[in-house]
């Protein structure tokens, strides 16, 4: 066997590839510039038809080649020209890369798909800690990417010399004998699988097409990345362990590393078998099967396994994660010492199967499953009362049946409101059929720990988030809690989060609803905004500097805020925003502006950042409205005239404090009230003098006999004066 | 009958009660005074006729043309009053002055020019305090219109607010029943 891998390494040709599986259902493959395809590459010998599915993977976009090399941290260059198609991830494409420090050293970069979540926090240990027997990751960063118009995150690898060992097996059978499978394949990734374990870093990328020959004589063998997209996002199913296949790829969840030694477990399958014995099989029927034989069964049961690897595939492909084998086990096996066998468990037989969707089924798991696919007949099952009989009588289980009693007969009560539709009962039956599986609703499925990047990847493929808000109406993911079985403390963890998830999903305001729980659960993801659609706004720091670069592009009418950019401000930035949020949010134009102006003056302030030219024009312009709050006119012009000098400082915080200064403010507010209760008396006097009803020169009239009579009494007052003076002399 | 039917007939008795009460007083007064002083309200008697008169025609708000018919008539009496007081305090001497056409024809011409002022005089001031109230009128149209242009249209909400108070109450009042 060892001659037949070494035959194969010295004819390898790296852009060979084998049959790609259909594409999962929610994955997401890179923008291209151009729909026009890749040129051919050069040919290659035609792949043996192992059955051995790769993902797909997504060509480079085609005329990159015209486009100027992006520069990662001033040391990188990545030339869009030098396309690697032999080292693309199945949602990365790989470039050539040059180092300016080390210009001999060979490297390539992975460009992710942008809006697709990466791994960020991971790329940052795996480049702080060296570990052996993984790709090693030089350097990562988000860099604009002329080829499609925006900035993308860039991952810097070592380059692998020798290229894939799939690529190794080029035009022979992808085999390895079970004396050369230890040394050849488990002692080059254990020390690597180790290691990621200390550092609590699952892979979830183990599959065959992503292990690679660091060097030309294909001796070093390593994990290939695992970075550039969620955990388990790029694995064909069969790799995954069942609850977890069962789940599209965006929601499969973080996992753990009993999950990567499933899937070494399956590679190990098919490098000792030369194929995959169950290619015939579609996704649906492997499940079935492997929920219903278990994974080794499914995939061993008809073939010849050495008595050596009996064991050991046994335990990695177990479908319980508590009974499957770790790495000490691992480690004792491959360092010759036994390990005591595992004791077969043989799952409950219902008395009789229940038939369902074209075929009979003996196990709750796989009636989950196929429900989740056909909900209209599930819930006419469930409703008939059928399932919860078949549970009871056949399967002897009746804490299920009475969930899926409980269930039937909420909807009931519900009928014709949301919370009693088919979906939303087919959902809650699924948790209890299967407590252990993916939540299901609306063809949304996902482990619970995988939630934040199923919610990340079905934004962007629709753009929306009705579904995962019709979850969070439906109070779903507390049904998933509270149907569990067994309520340990990682799972009361969860509860909590999705409770504060659920909280701040219910509320409208700018900064919460889904867009924040969006952000909550995936702290690495860039900012969504539409705004900030060309920058790659990863932390809170530089979300004020591309707002300023992109004031010089967007239209001076629309504002730089939205519910993405709030969402992500308010999980990020660390001061309390709550009065600011609230002010966003208010219907009143004027309101709403002068609480975005205090937001973006606080982070500038908070941040320290200066010059923000760019923004400070964009929000100048816009705060007519807000200057429109104060009463007075001159004020106002006041007001008006300073602005422009403002903008010219690029400073939020001044530009605020002339918006919103509390002295003028409350002085404006005075003098308002003063000026309506001195027009009010000048209109009461006026009315007293023109009103309705009132004679003006009656009142003339009156006012004169009054006067006349004053005058005559004056008059006569004085005459007798007069006249007793004249009498007394 | 409704409410106010009967309130303006309450208020027309008290008003004539106090009146009777009124006349009372004044009958009481003036018999003392008659008493005491019989020569001199003989003279303001008949000297003060045109006022007495004067004050039964008078229909002006606060008895205007009593005030001035009576204040120059009492010019025209006074200086008889103070004869009789300093020569010969009699009746007799009494009836003598206010027998005298030359005195009465004093005493009413008094009066007569009090009317005159009163006819001509109203006239000519309500000329001016028309002219005065238009150019008061006019000053705080032009501070409104001042505020206005300072302080923006909203100046005037509370203005607005009151009349808006206004239509409604009148709306709401109760409308008189058909009697048919």
């Amino acid at each position: 066997m060892a001659e037949d891998l070494d035959q194969a390494e010295e004819t390898v040709e790296p852009d060979s590839e084998t049959s790609p599986p259909p594409p999962a259902e929610d994955n997401v493959v890179a923008p291209t510039a151009s729909p026009t395809p890749t040129p051919a590459p050069a040919p290659t010998p035609a792949p043996i038809s192992n059955g051995i599915p790769e993902p797909e993977r997504t060509p480079a976009p085609a005329g990159a080649e015209q486009h100027p090399p992006a520069t990662l941290k001033n040391r990188y260059l990545i030339f869009p020209a030098m396309p690697l198609p032999n080292l693309d991830s199945p949602t990365a494409t790989a470039y050539g890369v040059e180092d300016r420090r080390e210009p001999g050293r060979k490297l390539f970069a992975l460009v992710c798909t942008p809006g697709l979540p990466t791994r960020t926090q991971d790329m940052k240990d795996l480049r702080n800690h060296t570990v052996h027997g993984l790709l090693p990751l030089v350097d990562f960063g988000a860099v604009p990417w002329s080829p499609l118009n925006q900035s993308c995150m860039m991952v810097i690898f070592d380059r692998p010399l020798g290229g894939r060992l799939m690529d190794s097996f080029a035009g022979q059978q992808v085999m390895i004998s079970e004396y050369e499978l230890g040394r050849r394949i488990i002692e080059p990734l254990l020390p690597a699988l180790l290691e990621l374990a200390a550092m609590s870093l699952p892979h979830r990328g183990l599959r065959l097409d992503n292990l690679y020959f660091m060097d030309k004589d294909h001796r070093e063998l390593v994990l290939g990345e695992c970075v550039t997209a969620s955990p388990g996002y790029d694995q064909p199913a069969i790799y995954e362990p069942l609850e977890r296949a069962m789940a599209m790829p965006s929601g499969r969840g973080v996992g753990a590393t009993c999950d990567d030694l499933y899937a070494l477990g399956m590679m190990m399958v098919f490098l000792l078998l030369g194929r995959n014995p169950v290619a015939k099989l579609s996704d649906d029927e492997l499940i079935a099967a492997k929920a219903e034989s278990g994974t080794y069964q499914t995939l061993c049961g008809n073939e010849r396994i050495p008595m050596q690897l009996i064991e050991p595939l046994r335990g990695l492909l177990s479908d319980d994660p508590r009974e499957r084998w770790n790495l000490e086990a691992l480690e004792l096996w491959h360092s010759g010492q036994k390990k005591t066998p595992i004791q077969r468990r043989p799952a409950t037989k219902p008395k009789g199967p229940l038939k369902f969707a074209g075929r009979d089924h003996v196990t709750p798991r796989t009636i989950a499953h196929t429900f989740s696919k056909n909900v209209s007949e599930a819930a006419k099952l469930i409703r008939s009362g059928k399932l919860e009989l078949w549970l009871r009588q056949s399967l002897g289980d009746p804490h299920m049946a009475e969930g899926i009693l409980a269930t039937a007969t909420v909807s009931k009560v519900k009928e014709g409101a949301p919370g009693g539709s088919d979906d939303v009962l087919v959902s809650k039956a699924c948790m209890y059929l299967d407590p252990h599986g993916p939540i299901h609703f609306k063809n949304f499925s996902f482990m619970p720990d995988g939630f934040g990047s199923a919610l990340a990847v079905e934004y962007l493929r629709k753009g929306n988030f009705q579904i995962p808000a019709e979850l969070f109406a439906q109070d779903l993911l507390g049904h998933w809690f509270s149907s569990q079985p067994e309520k340990h403390a990682d799972l009361a963890i969860l509860d909590k989060t999705f409770q504060t998830l659920t909280g701040l999903a219910k509320i409208t305001d700018m900064g919460y609803g889904l867009e924040r729980c969006l952000y909550q659960l995936n702290r690495t993801l860039p900012c969504q905004s539409e705004i900030l659609q060309q920058a790659y706004v990863d932390h809170i720091e530089d979300i004020l500097p591309a707002l300023d670069a992109a004031a010089d592009n967007m239209e001076t009418r629309s504002r730089p805020m939205d519910k993405h950019i709030a969402a992500y401000i308010a999980t990020h930035f660390k001061y309390d925003i709550q009065p600011h949020l609230k002010a966003l949010s208010d219907p009143k134009e004027e309101t709403s502006l002068i609480g975005m102006l205090s937001l973006f003056a606080l982070m500038q302030w908070r941040m320290k950042r200066e010059n923000l030219f760019g923004l400070s024009s964009w929000l100048g312009g816009l705060l007519q409205p807000a200057i429109g709050t104060y009463h007075s006119r001159s004020t106002r012009r006041t007001i008006e005239q300073e602005i422009p000098a403002l903008v010219r400082q690029g400073s939020l915080p001044e530009l605020f404090d002339l918006i919103d200064n509390a002295e003028r403010r409350h002085s404006d507010t005075s003098a308002f009230e003063e000026a309506q209760t001195a027009f009010e008396i000048a209109e009461t006097e006026i009315l007293g003098i023109t009103g309705e009803g009132v004679d003006q020169e009656q009142m003339a009239l009156e006012a004169g006999e009054k006067t006349t009579a004053i005058f005559s009494i004056v008059l006569s007052m004085i005459a007798i004066s007069i006249i007793i003076f004249v009498k007394t002399l | 009958m409704n409410d106010p039917d009967l309130q303006s007939q309450l208020e027309a008795d008290h008003r004539r009660r106090r009146g009777r009460s009124n006349l009372t007083w004044i009958l009481l007064i003036l018999t003392f005074f008659l008493v005491i002083a019989a020569p001199t309200m003989i003279v303001f008697f008949f000297g003060l006729l045109p006022t007495l008169v004067a004050y039964i025609i008078d229909r002006s708000k606060g008895k205007t043309a009593t005030f001035c018919v009576g204040g120059i008539n009492f010019v025209g009496v006074f200086p008889y009053i103070i004869t009789l007081w300093t020569e010969r305090n009699t009746i007799d001497a009494a009836m003598a002055i206010v027998s005298d056409l030359f005195v009465m024809l004093v005493m009413y011409s008094s009066a007569a020019f009090g009317w005159l002022l009163f006819l001509a005089m109203p006239t000519v001031v309500s000329s001016f305090v028309l002219v005065l109230q238009q150019r008061k009128v006019a000053q705080l149209r032009t501070e409104q219109k001042q505020l206005i242009e300072e302080w923006g249209p909203e100046v005037a909400a509370l203005v607005e607010m009151h009349h808006m108070d206004e239509l409604e109450a009148s709306l709401s009042e109760p409308t008189m029943p058909d009697a048919s």
